[in-house]
């Protein structure tokens, strides 16, 4: 109980501190949101008007705390580039990338766990060789070049999926799984590659152990000897990694989600971005930031449930 | 040193000396002129004699871009990189040695940082600095920080319980000298280690910052914004976008395949 208690009460402070940080980045830049609205050939008595009453005078803290105020009470702001309250605005695109992240760990995780233990199994032959040297290949590529071969197969090729935009599931179920098909795939294969190795590494170590041996002399059948002590040992640190992933997931989707014009978070947080929109830069980049740490802080918590030894500790 | 002439560190260490003369002698042998040229009557074509990596929409020669793009890419990772470990290298010794409430604060603010995707931190400062080479450099550097520290202060902390520490301390040497003497060596392999492997990282991060236009910008040549560029024309020159995609590529392989070498030979924990 105490722990749980601890653990809510490093939550809050890393909240805090998430926005502290995401506020304090934001107001490095020379100009400032007046500057933004008006333009740079603004006249000079409007812009020192339009600063007062945006309260852009006042010190840094009372601005922060104005900021954080709106937050906490649902007045997130006004976004400079769409015009539009930023709190519905976020809402609206968290669900396109719910949709490619939960996707896009679907096709890492069920690939590279067979691989992974594929490769395990026959550690130092060539199929160990093949798997592991793709898995590297991989990792090297980034994500955007995988998109982009990616649609120039499946879209401009073939013709068999779109390459770009968002369909809300609610309006057309398999149409938004066929927007988001490509999308998820370029994010997934460096995940796959990444996760296939850790699948790799941790199945090789744990076959080396003696209950790894027991069960065999004891005249187990092979595929139980693997899939029933092996994989069940170390499936337990792959959906660690996994999770913790998420946080890499949640920068790659701002380069994919731009690529192929979905407009989910990502692609909200690069227009925000491109266009110096700060107070959206600041909301989405909280938010990411927030979601990135409640998820860490979910899989630990998964984690001691599966594995009672932490418990303890 | 037998440990290094296993085929994967052969091959990494082959590819990773090859890049670094590659962007150290671009400059000597491709003027800046041969990479902007326009070829009008020749563009998009795909490789010939003249243009053995064929040519963009400007009729720009690719090899030569390319070359200049391994330049770029090279330089703004190295500096990076090494500007994360100057900053997160005094910070991890510092928390890993002396511990205590100092140690606390500073591993909340990391953990802190490291809630924050890399690329998304890199992207924020060079959208709010504005993007350029200098900018470009300090936002991947500042995002990798974080990591970086986490690694130093945990190789710190197993150091520092050693003996042969204790025993200094016990001898009455200063801090400072232990930490000089004892810790900055034994922890040398880790952040070797953790260096290569960054570097492959900050290359993939400047092509992204790139590619989405908030890193090196035109007319500068750089991976990212070569494959930029190429997207309106994948359809009719593919090669415009598989150049400088299979140069990050082979980049970042040689990188992670000489980093794990080398966490093989100097790292004797992971030996399996």
């Amino acid at each position: 109980m105490l722990f749980l208690v601890n653990r809510l009460l490093s939550v809050f402070l890393t909240l805090l501190l998430i926005s502290i940080i995401t506020f304090a980045v934001t107001n490095i830049l020379p100009g400032d949101v007046a500057m933004m609205i008006m333009g740079t050939q603004s006249n000079p008595e409007a812009l020192a008007g339009l600063r007062e009453s945006l309260g852009l005078n006042d010190p840094l803290f009372v601005q922060y705390a104005r900021w954080i105020g709106g937050l906490l009470t649902g007045d997130w702001g006004t976004s400079l580039v769409f015009k539009e309250p930023i709190g519905p605005l976020i809402a609206d695109k968290v669900v396109a990338s719910a949709l490619i992240v939960v996707m896009s760990m679907a096709i890492a995780l069920s690939a590279a766990i067979p691989l992974g233990v594929w490769a395990a199994i026959h550690r130092d032959r060539w199929q160990d060789n093949a798997a592991s040297a793709s898995a590297l290949v991989g990792v090297s590529l980034p994500d955007f070049f995988w998109g982009i071969m990616l649609i120039l197969l499946f879209a401009s090729v073939l013709g068999w999926l779109p390459s770009s935009g968002f369909v809300h599931p609610a309006e057309d179920f398999f149409g938004a799984l066929r927007h988001a098909f490509l999308p998820s795939l370029a994010l997934g294969l460096g995940l796959m590659a990444h996760l296939t190795r850790m699948t790799r590494a941790t199945m090789v170590s744990i076959l080396q152990q003696d209950f790894i041996r027991v069960a065999r002399a004891k005249g187990l059948p092979e595929r139980s000897v693997i899939w029933g002590y092996g994989l069940r040992n170390a499936i337990g640190p792959v959906v660690t990694v996994a999770g913790l992933q998420v946080g890499y997931l949640f920068g790659s989707i701002i380069v994919i989600e731009s690529l192929f014009n979905f407009t989910g978070m990502g692609w909200l947080t690069y227009q925000a971005l491109l266009n110096r929109d700060i107070p959206l830069i600041q909301s989405t980049v909280f938010v990411i930031a927030a979601v990135v740490m409640l998820t860490n802080l979910i899989v630990d918590l998964i984690y001691m449930v599966i594995d009672p030894r932490l418990r303890a500790t | 040193m037998r440990r290094f002439l296993s085929t994967k560190g052969v091959i990494g260490g082959g590819i990773v000396v090859t890049m670094l003369l590659i962007a150290l002698l671009a400059p000597v042998f491709v003027a800046e002129e041969m990479a902007t040229r326009m070829d009008i009557r020749a563009r998009l074509s795909g490789p010939t004699w003249t243009h053995p990596f064929g040519t963009d929409q400007l009729g720009r020669d690719l090899f030569f871009r390319v070359v200049l793009g391994a330049q770029t890419s090279v330089m703004i990772a190295g500096a990076a990189v090494l500007m994360s470990i100057v900053i997160g290298l005094p910070l991890g010794i510092i928390s890993g040695y002396y511990g205590g409430t100092l140690d606390n604060v500073l591993m909340r603010l990391v953990d802190t940082l490291l809630s924050f995707p890399a690329l998304l931190l890199a992207l924020t400062i060079s959208a709010v600095l504005g993007p350029n080479i200098t900018n470009t450099i300090i936002a991947i550097g500042v995002a990798f920080t974080p990591y970086l520290a986490r690694i130093i202060r945990g190789e710190a902390l197993r150091v520092a319980q050693m003996p042969y520490v204790e025993g200094a301390r016990a001898a009455g040497t200063t801090d400072f000298w232990i930490i000089l003497r004892h810790i900055l060596p034994n922890i040398m392999p880790a952040i070797i280690v953790q260096g290569t492997i960054s570097l492959a990282f900050a290359i993939l991060a400047e092509a992204g910052l790139s590619f989405l236009g908030l890193g090196t910008q035109p007319p500068n040549a750089s991976w990212g914004l070569m494959i930029q560029a190429s997207r309106d024309y994948l359809d009719v020159a593919p090669w415009t976008a598989l150049v400088p995609g299979v140069a990050v590529a082979i980049t970042v392989l040689g990188l992670n395949m000489f980093g794990d070498t080398l966490r093989d030979v100097l790292d004797p924990r992971t030996r399996a």
